[in-house]
């Protein structure tokens, strides 16, 4: 199975801050039959001809989330198909607003998302928020970093069915930090805020991740340390003495 | 009422540098704090010298306010500047409140000012500039500056209409700030050692602004640093007004060309860095009316600063501290990559975990990941210690780069990292230091030092 799996990575020319671009690297180098192929800006993305097991776009500039949004519109219609038949999406960071409604600026601007997913956000460029994370995905703990302009609101009339949370908070914002629930799931779609690169710094996760994409029990690549520093951060960021934001 | 509450912060910071002095504190920001708190629009009231020249910019920034200051004091100039204190709007405070009269009258009629690019919205509302050289813009810590392009947007925003940019034109990114302000442009041509791809993970100018196909390159030296264009549009990089050419590292000189003629300089460094601060400052003291050959006289007398880069020799080895700044990926690796192209054996104490972060949080460590440790991955560097807090974080990242294990070595604690160097014959041991941890980095040296100044005696008596 693992020689069949595709990754496609959405717009690296501008979806790359934060190391997010080694998510992928990660995957590669633990399972180097991967295939990963890159969709740019100027080109019909990869999925309207080949469907891929994963699609993953990372965290991008406020003007990198416009040309990117503005990109994908014409292909919305697929991408939402593609979620209703359980294709892997890896989203992280900002990059989970394009899949959102509006993102309304602090300065009166607005830019548009693509309304797959009934949610809004907020950016205010004067106030960077910036915080550890400790959170679930099932019975797996979570670790990462928060690092934005922007929380995201569920849209008031969104019904519960819409989406699920990503991950279950234990310390640090949810979404936004009034609610706990971080992320967005429905499917096999999973969007995060939350940066790292997130596959590196949580390798049970990552197994899983593989598994579920048909990769089989994958060794991760350096896995036994991946694992030390995984749980040592996970000691860390559980100690009540750690202090989360910035 | 804004007036009185000047007097009275400009009064009390004035009183406070006497406390200060006799406690013996000098060089701090605190006068700018205590100013600032009693009177938030201080910068506005205070005495500002008539010509004002700041310098910004992500990396640099420092060395070249460092070198124009030196370079203006040479010419007898008493400058003004916040060398001493931070360049933030708090140490730019502090400098006008030692520049100033009991009167709030200036001093000076020169001011150098370094300021934090994320500082102009503080800084630049309240002094005008004549001159704003910005030697570049790339990311730099993930929680503070996000990622260069918001910082030309706060650039953007605050760059005062009158002041005149001296801009990097091979940085497609500060290049094109506040693009209706007065300007030249400085770079360096094709020069070898160029490439035309790019071999770094952070690479933030790789699509045309205009029709956003993917740039290309004329020639690169990292990152998006280089000469673009666009095969499709036609966009590309502006013209120098002062160009760097004929860089000869062996002779360590280089020429800058511009409309009136060339002058002939000193390098400092080999490093393209270093090379790029050269051209910039000479650009700016052109357009301030300087000629080439006072220029070149300045240069000839100019040390680079030294908590910055520093080497000493004991028997056989040598010892290098080099500061790598925690949280910037982009400085690091240009360090990283000064390393590997360095000739002989070498062995690397990394100790670069962000101290000041331990102390009420945990690093944000995903510039590991942004910074290339592939420059490390090399047959030369024979042994890497990791240690510090984020020890583990930075063995993985190294192994992911392909360092293979046995080339990294671990310690739990800086000061006994040094234990873990093998100090062969004719090793080149580098300390690399982040910005909160150069006294602890001065120490981990100084115990290296000790160690190598012991082996070299031990052989010396070894050899009666």
């Amino acid at each position: 199975m693992e020689g069949n799996i595709r990754v496609e990575v959405l717009f690296p020319e501008i979806a790359n801050l934060y190391g997010d671009l080694e998510n992928i690297e990660y995957i590669k180098k633990s399972c180097p039959d991967v295939e990963v192929v890159h969709s740019h800006l100027t080109e019909e993305p990869e999925f309207m001809k080949r469907t891929p097991q994963l699609i993953y776009m990372g965290t991008l500039t406020e003007n990198g989330q416009r040309l990117a949004a503005e990109k994908l519109t014409q292909y919305r219609d697929k991408l939402v198909s593609m979620i209703e038949e359980g294709v892997h999406f890896l989203i992280t960071g900002n990059a989970l607003e394009v899949f959102g409604g509006q993102i309304k600026d602090a300065d009166g601007t607005c830019d548009c998302g693509l309304e797959i997913f009934p949610i809004h956000a907020k950016r205010d460029m004067m106030n960077r928020f910036n915080s550890l994370y400790l959170g679930k995905f099932e019975d797996i703990d979570i670790v990462g970093y928060k690092s934005q302009f922007t929380h995201s609101w569920r849209d008031e009339d969104a019904s519960d069915e819409a989406f699920e949370s990503l991950f279950e908070t234990k310390r640090g914002p949810g979404l936004n930090p009034y609610i706990t629930g971080e992320g967005i799931r429905k499917n096999n779609f999973m969007g995060t805020y939350v940066i790292g690169p997130l596959l590196i710094l949580n390798p049970p996760f990552t197994k899983r991740l593989l598994r579920d994409m048909g990769a089989g029990d994958v060794t991760l690549a350096f896995e036994k340390e991946a694992m030390e520093a995984y749980e040592a951060r996970v000691k860390e960021y559980s100690d009540p003495n750690t202090g989360f934001y910035y | 009422m804004g007036k009185l509450r000047f007097y009275i912060a400009l009064w009390a910071a004035k009183l406070s540098i006497v406390a200060l002095k006799i406690t013996r504190h000098n060089g701090t920001n605190f006068p700018g704090v205590l100013a600032l708190k009693i009177c938030p629009q201080f910068l506005k009231y205070a005495g500002k010298p008539e010509k004002i020249i700041a310098v910004t910019g992500t990396n640099g920034k420092t060395t070249v306010c460092n070198m124009l200051l030196d370079m203006l004091t040479m010419d007898g100039i008493d400058v003004l500047n916040n060398k001493m204190g931070s360049n933030i709007n708090s140490g730019i405070a502090s400098s006008l409140i030692y520049g100033s009269s009991l009167s709030g009258k200036c001093r000076y009629k020169v001011g150098v000012f370094e300021v934090d690019e994320r500082s102009a919205l503080r800084v630049f509302p309240y002094m005008k500039p004549e001159y704003l050289l910005i030697t570049n813009l790339s990311r730099d810590s993930i929680m503070r500056n996000g990622h260069p392009e918001y910082i030309a947007g706060i650039l953007d925003r605050y760059i005062p209409e009158t002041t005149k940019l001296v801009l990097n034109a091979d940085d497609l990114i500060s290049s094109a700030v506040a693009p209706e302000n007065s300007r030249v442009y400085f770079g360096i041509e094709k020069m070898p050692g160029d490439i035309k791809g790019c071999i770094n993970l952070i690479n933030d100018m790789q699509i045309c602004p205009r029709c956003h196909h993917m740039l290309e390159y004329e020639y690169r030296r990292y990152n998006h640093i280089g000469k673009a264009y666009c095969p499709v549009c036609g966009f590309k990089a502006p013209e120098y007004d002062y160009a760097g050419i004929n860089v000869n590292l062996d002779d360590m000189k280089i020429d800058v060309r511009d409309k009136e003629g060339t002058g002939h300089y000193r390098l400092l460094n080999e490093s393209v860095f270093n090379i790029y601060n050269v051209v910039s400052a000479v650009a700016l003291l052109r357009e301030m009316g300087y000629s080439h050959q006072k220029i070149q006289e300045f240069f000839e007398k100019l040390n680079i600063v030294g908590t910055r880069y520093d080497e000493e020799h004991v028997g056989d080895k040598t010892l290098y501290r080099l500061l790598a700044k925690e949280k910037n990926a982009f400085a690091t690796s240009r360090v990283f990559d000064y390393i590997s192209t360095l000739p002989g054996d070498k062995e690397i104490i990394l100790m670069n975990s962000c101290q000041g972060d331990m102390k009420h949080w945990s690093e944000n460590t995903c510039w590991l990941y942004d910074c290339d440790f592939e420059f490390l991955n090399r047959a030369d560097i024979k042994n890497i210690v990791v240690c510090g807090p984020r020890r583990l974080d930075h063995r993985l990242r190294l192994l992911l780069a392909g360092v293979s294990e046995d080339r990294i070595s671990y310690a739990e604690k800086e000061m006994d990292a040094p234990n873990k160097l093998k100090l062969f014959e004719n090793d080149n041991v580098f300390v690399l230091y982040g910005t909160d941890s150069i006294s602890l980095g001065m120490k981990v040296a100084d115990k290296v030092l000790g160690m190598m100044k012991k082996g070299a005696g031990n052989r010396e008596g070894g050899d009666k």
